[in-house]
């Protein structure tokens, strides 16, 4: 179904703005239609806070990190929503050999007793190489490790676009693209090799941490990726799963999918086949949802130069997906993200932009791929500097956060709950 | 007292120098294109986009080539940094050739590439000539701006 349905749906939502100040939940203000209600919520953030994401947990409990850069110093914060509001926000880590990039940037998993979290350092060796920095929430200690480098390759090269999925006892799953094959025979004694000498692609790996951060098992999942596009990882019934766009050897860059079943690693396989070739990288990742064997992914493809966000579905745990509904098309930029409701909904969320100004949408698809409804989230501005809107869900309520850039950066949140 | 023709005729011409100079002023991307005349390769760059960075010594190399000719080369940082912050990371990337404001870029509307890296060539009136795609080399781009009939004149000096 085609983005086009949009204006009828939107002509009839009832549009009620309430200032609601004084409320709870610190909401500051509502929107409400005939199929949903959206809120902008008080941000814990601080001015000059960007590069945010938002998670819940089993139990339903909302979770915010950020990074607040001063000078040369980049901190990642996190508060925590509750019912009088954001908790006092609380650093998990900060340093001034960060590297913070608007498409590639930090990430916060809760599990039930855990919580884990990364970012990307500088390495010592390379001028624009950089490291996957994670640490673990000790429950015993109510701190935060330090951070410890989880890829254990010791190559200078670049390490990042991480996605994490917390596991029962305490462990992470996470995956990354890894750039160790694109430098020539280095070893731990002569990492420093000049970029021109390059060779090899770049990798998307995937491993399972302790929360130490000793790594309990580690895969190569593809040996030649997009360099720089989002990895999104989800948990089906059947285990972890990852999508990501490969990179063929003619430069088709099409989203694939891995699954980790049986205690192997399918071979990647296409959700679609888009046939977008081109040499460039786009810097516009998937996104992928999974509840049971429901699996949901969402993806920008920009064929013959027509911008498209597109949605597959599966019932198979991913094995197999349905033809895939454009979300989105003509003036859309993707920055996709997905959740699946527990009322069997999909909500899609993605920027349209017009001219330097963009808006951040939300889409609730039915399981079959319907179309139910859209809705406006926000305001927001095409430049890079505004970042990729950030998704999660619990219930058939949607969290989203973003950040603004009208003056000094300011991380935002949403809340759209679904009636249906 | 009636105004002699000649003092109105003056003022008319230099109310109008101030309104050009006026307008020059607010259009910096303009007065270039003016001042200049040139083709333009402009190179979208980013710190973090590695094929980007190996473009970067061949561009400075053909930067230096092309300074006698017709046509310039310019860079634009894709992320679209803060002024500042963006000279920093060109002068750590050891970019030769000139960083656009993003005040150029406005005046140049042109359109945000999606892909990194992009290069474009534009015409001195900023049509967009060829969008090229992906890793260039200096073979590549020469190739481009000859079947474009560029560089236009006889001052291209191979280094």
């Amino acid at each position: 179904m085609n983005i086009s349905a949009k204006p009828r749906l939107l002509q009839s939502l009832a549009l009620i703005l309430l200032a609601t100040s004084a409320n709870l939940m610190a909401v500051n203000s509502e929107l409400q239609t005939s199929g949903a209600r959206l809120e902008l919520l008080s941000s814990p953030a601080s001015s000059d806070s960007s590069l945010s994401r938002i998670v819940t947990d089993a139990k339903g409990q909302v979770w915010l990190s950020w990074v607040t850069q001063k000078d040369q110093m980049s901190t990642l914060k996190y508060s925590k929503l509750k019912s009088g509001g954001w908790s006092v926000p609380k650093t998990i880590s900060q340093g001034d050999d960060w590297f913070n990039n608007w498409a590639d940037f930090p990430s916060l998993v809760v599990n039930e007793s855990s919580m884990a979290a990364h970012w990307l350092r500088m390495s010592a060796d390379g001028a624009y190489d950089y490291d996957i920095q994670a640490a673990f929430f000790d429950t015993d200690q109510d701190t935060w490790t330090e951070g410890v480098t989880i890829h254990k390759d010791g190559i200078s090269a670049e390490h990042g676009f991480v996605s994490m999925q917390p596991m029962s006892n305490s462990l992470t799953f996470i995956s990354w693209l890894d750039g160790r094959e694109t430098r020539a025979d280095e070893s731990h004694e002569s990492a420093s090799v000049p970029e021109h000498h390059s060779m090899g692609a770049m990798t998307l790996r995937a491993g399972v941490f302790g929360q130490t951060g000793e790594a309990v098992t580690e895969w190569e999942l593809d040996n030649r990726v997009c360099d720089c596009c989002q990895t999104s990882a989800a948990m089906s019934s059947d285990g972890p799963i990852v999508v990501y766009r490969d990179r063929s050897n003619d430069e088709v860059r099409d989203i694939y999918i891995t699954r980790y079943v049986d205690s192997i690693w399918t071979q990647p396989k296409a959700v679609y086949n888009d046939g977008w070739k081109i040499a460039g990288c786009p810097v516009n990742g998937p996104d992928v949802a999974a509840t049971g064997n429901k699996v949901a992914v969402s993806w920008f493809t920009a064929k013959d130069d027509q911008p498209e966000v597109k949605l597959v579905l599966s019932g198979d745990g991913g094995k197999t997906f349905s033809p895939p509904v454009v979300v989105a098309d003509g003036n859309t930029n993707g920055r996709v993200g997905t959740v699946i409701l527990d009322s069997g909904n999909i909500a899609v969320s993605w920027m349209d932009k017009d001219g330097s100004d963009a808006k951040i949408m939300l889409s609730l698809y039915s399981g079959d791929g319907t179309l139910l409804e859209t809705i406006q989230v926000a305001k927001s501005k095409a430049s890079r500097r505004s970042g990729f809107p950030v998704i999660d869900s619990f219930g058939n309520t949607v969290y989203v956060t973003w950040t603004n850039i009208d003056d000094k950066p300011q991380v935002m949140v949403a809340r759209v709950t679904y009636f249906q | 007292m009636k105004t002699k023709p000649v003092v109105i005729v003056t003022a008319v011409i230099a109310t109008l120098i101030v309104i050009v100079a006026a307008l020059l002023q607010s259009f910096p991307g303009e007065r270039q294109r003016h001042a200049d005349e040139k083709w333009r390769i402009v190179n979208y760059w980013s710190e973090w986009c590695a094929p980007c960075r190996r473009e970067i010594p061949m561009l400075n190399q053909l930067s230096r080539e092309l300074q006698a000719t017709n046509v310039a080369i310019v860079g634009v940082n894709f992320d679209e940094d803060p002024r500042e912050k963006s000279l920093v990371i060109a002068s750590g990337m050891g970019i030769e050739f000139p960083t656009l404001t993003i005040e150029n870029v406005l005046a140049m509307q042109l359109a945000l590439p999606d892909v990194l890296p992009t290069t474009y060539i534009l015409s001195p009136e900023n049509h967009v000539l060829a969008k090229l795609i992906g890793e260039q080399t200096k073979e590549s781009l020469l190739a481009k701006l000859t079947s474009l009939g560029l560089p236009g004149n006889e001052n291209y000096e191979q280094e």
